[in-house]
C-alpha cells in the first residue's frame, strides 16, 4: 500500500506551522521517519492515521484521499496505529481494552475477536496478566498493549511512532524484529528519534526537521553522507571543539572521542561511518535546510 | 455507538467515585429529611412520590454533573483520544455512545435511591400504585432531567476546566431550582427550560404546592418576573413541550460538543 503525500501543510490554530509543504512517496515495506523532537514527525503521523485533517495538500493512501470522510474511514479500516502518547483506560483489564479497541476497529464476530486479542498478548507477553487492569501496568507493559492493539485488524498500514520508547533492550529488539516481519505485503511507517531502530528495520527512509522534509532515500544514503567527516581521537584534553560529537568513551589514559566534522581535529583517524552519523551530518551540513 | 456505550458503561459503574459519591447523597438526604419521612410515608402514594421525586432532584443532579463533567475530557487527558479517532468509527456514534453509557451508570444510584424509597413505600403501605406513580414520574420528571444535565455536564468541560464547570453547575442547578423565587431574581423556575420538570409535575401529576420558594405552582406565568414568554399556560400540551425542549437542548449540547472536538482537528 503506496503513501503518496503532495504539498502537505499542516497549520495549527495561532498559525503554528507543523508541517511545511511535504512531498513524499511511502512505498509498501518498512519505512523509517528520522527527525529531531519538535521536528513534525508526530504531526505527519496523526495526519497519516486520519487524526489531524490537513491544512493543504493531498495524501493518498492506495486510493483513498485522506480528505475525504469516506476515504479516512477505508483508510481506518486497514490501519494499526500505534500513537507516541498511547494512554489507555485504567479501569480496563488489558483483555478488555483490546475487546473495545477491536469493536471499534469493525471486528464485530466476538469469538474471533477474543481469539485475535489472546493470541496478541500472546505475542507480546502479557497473557499472564491480561485479566489485570491496566492501572496496575508498568509503562512498557502499557507499551506491549499498544503494540497489540495496533496489530488487531490485521493492518494493512502500520503506523507506529516511537514505538521502542519505554521498552527493555530486549523488548525492542524483540519488536523491531515483529515489525520487519510483518513489513511484507505491508506498510510499516516507523517514526522515531532513535536512529539504531532505524538502523536495524528500514532501507528506506525520510528526515524531517522544523517541519520540513531534509531527506528522502535509503539509509545507505544517508550514511554516506557523513563519508569522509568521521573521525575517532583518543585525547586527554578537552573535547574537539569543531563538529558533532556522536560519542565519548573513557579508556585508560583519556577519553576516545567520535565526531563528525568538515575537518579533522588534531590527531584523529578516520572511521568508518554508521548511520547516526550520516544523520548527524546531515544535520550540521543543513542545520537544516529543505531537501530538493 | 453500542461498543463505546458498554464499555463507557462498564467504566463508570467500576469507578470508586460512583458509589461513593452516592453513599454521601444518601446521607445527606437522610440528614435532610430525616423528620418528614414519617409524613411522607403517610401521605397517598401519588403525592408521597411527587415529594420524594422534588427533594431528590436537588441534590441528585449535582452528583450526578460531578460525576460526568470528567467523562469526556480524559479521553485528552489520558491519552486515548488519538487512538480512538484513528479508529473507524465514526464520532459522533462514539459521543453518543460515552453519553448513553455514562449518563445510564451514573443515573443506575439515582434510580436506586428513588425507587428504594418507592419500595420501602410499597412494603410499608401495601400500596403496589406506588411503584407505577414512581415509574411514570421517574419517566417523565428524572429521565429528561439527567439527558440534560448528563449533556451538559459531559460537554461543558470541553470549553472550560473541569473544576470550574462543576462550581458553576452548582450554582446554574441552585439558581434554577425552586428554590429561588422567580419574582426575586430572575430564573428559569416555572419555565418549559426548568430542568426541574414543571410542568409535568403539575400537569401529569396535579401536584401543587410544597414549593420551597413560598408559591404552589410549579409551572406558567409568574406575574411581575422575568422570562414569562418561557412559561406558557400548564396544559398537557407544554407538559410535553417542556419535555421535548430539555431532551432537545440535550441533543443541541451534544451537537455542539461534536463541532467543537471535530474543529479541534482541523
Amino acid at each position: 500500500m503506496r503513501i503518496q503525500i503532495s504539498h502537505l501543510t499542516k497549520t495549527f490554530w495561532r498559525g503554528a506551522r507543523a508541517l511545511d509543504d511535504i512531498t513524499l512517496t511511502v512505498p509498501t515495506g518498512m519505512f523509517g521517519l528520522l527527525g529531531p523532537n519538535g521536528a513534525g514527525k508526530t504531526t505527519l503521523m496523526r495526519v497519516l492515521a486520519g487524526v489531524l485533517h490537513p491544512s493543504n495538500g493531498r495524501v493518498l493512501v492506495g486510493d483513498h484521499d485522506i480528505a475525504t470522510r469516506t476515504g479516512r474511514s477505508s483508510i481506518q479500516r486497514t490501519l494499526g496505529y500505534l500513537p507516541q502518547d498511547l494512554g489507555v483506560y485504567p479501569d480496563l483489564t488489558a483483555r478488555e481494552f483490546l475487546d473495545y479497541i477491536g469493536l471499534l476497529k469493525g471486528l464485530d464476530n466476538r469469538t474471533g475477536r477474543r481469539r485475535r486479542a489472546s493470541e496478541l498478548l500472546e505475542v507480546v507477553s502479557l497473557t499472564s496478566a491480561a485479566d489485570r487492569k491496566l492501572k496496575t501496568y508498568s509503562s512498557g507493559m502499557r507499551r506491549r498493549v499498544g503494540i497489540a492493539q495496533a496489530l488487531l485488524a490485521d493492518p494493512r498500514l502500520l503506523i507506529v511512532d516511537e514505538p521502542t520508547a519505554g521498552l527493555d533492550p530486549e523488548e525492542r529488539i524483540r519488536f523491531r524484529t515483529l515489525l520487519a516481519q510483518l513489513a511484507g505485503e505491508r506498510t510499516v511507517v516507523l517514526s522515531t528519534h532513535i536512529v539504531d531502530d532505524i538502523a536495524q528495520t528500514c532501507r528506506e527512509l525520510a528526515v524531517l526537521a522544523h517541519g520540513r522534509l531534509v531527506f528522502r532515500g535509503t539509509a545507505d544514503d544517508l550514511t554516506a553522507r557523513a563519508a569522509g567527516h568521521v573521525w575517532t581521537v583518543a585525547t586527554t584534553g578537552p573535547a574537539p571543539g569543531d563538529g558533532v560529537l556522536v560519542s565519548a568513551l573513557p579508556q585508560p589514559g583519556g577519553v576516545r572521542y567520535r565526531v563528525v566534522a568538515g575537518t579533522p581535529p588534531p590527531g584523529a583517524e578516520p572511521s568508518t561511518p554508521t548511520l547516526e552519523d550520516g544523520y548527524l551530518a546531515l544535520s550540521r551540513q543543513r542545520e537544516i535546510t529543505p531537501a530538493s | 455507538m453500542t461498543a463505546a456505550l458498554r464499555y463507557e458503561l462498564r467504566m463508570q459503574l467500576r469507578r470508586p467515585d460512583l458509589w461513593s459519591v452516592t453513599a454521601v447523597t444518601v446521607v445527606l438526604l437522610w440528614l435532610l429529611t430525616a423528620r418528614s419521612l414519617p409524613i411522607f410515608l403517610s401521605e397517598d402514594p401519588r403525592t408521597a412520590m411527587i415529594r420524594a421525586i422534588i427533594i431528590c432532584n436537588v441534590p441528585l443532579p449535582i452528583g450526578y454533573a460531578f460525576l460526568l463533567a470528567d467523562r469526556l475530557v480524559r479521553d485528552e487527558r489520558l491519552g486515548v483520544a488519538a487512538l480512538l479517532d484513528a479508529t473507524p468509527s465514526s464520532r459522533p456514534g462514539r459521543l453518543l455512545g460515552k453519553y448513553l453509557g455514562c449518563a445510564a451508570a451514573t443515573a443506575l444510584p439515582v434510580a436506586t435511591i428513588y425507587f428504594g424509597f418507592s419500595a420501602v413505600y410499597t412494603i410499608r403501605n401495601g400500596a403496589p400504585q406506588a411503584l407505577s406513580w414512581a415509574l411514570a414520574m421517574f419517566a417523565t420528571i428524572t429521565v429528561p432531567a439527567l439527558l440534560f444535565v448528563g449533556a451538559v455536564s459531559l460537554c461543558g468541560p470541553l470549553v472550560m476546566p473541569t473544576a470550574v464547570f462543576r462550581v458553576l453547575f452548582v450554582g446554574y442547578w441552585m439558581w434554577s431550582s425552586y428554590l429561588v423565587p422567580p419574582k426575586l431574581v430572575p430564573t428559569l423556575t416555572q419555565t418549559v427550560i426548568y430542568p426541574m420538570g414543571g410542568y409535568p409535575i403539575q400537569v401529569f401529576f396535579g401536584y401543587r404546592g410544597g414549593h420551597a420558594s413560598g408559591g404552589s405552582d410549579w409551572a406558567g406565568p409568574v406575574p411581575g418576573a422575568l422570562f414569562n414568554a418561557l412559561r406558557p399556560a400548564p396544559t398537557v400540551a407544554t407538559a410535553w413541550l417542556s419535555i421535548a425542549v430539555i431532551v432537545g437542548l440535550a441533543a443541541l449540547t451534544l451537537s455542539a460538543a461534536h463541532l467543537v472536538c471535530e474543529r479541534r482537528t482541523r
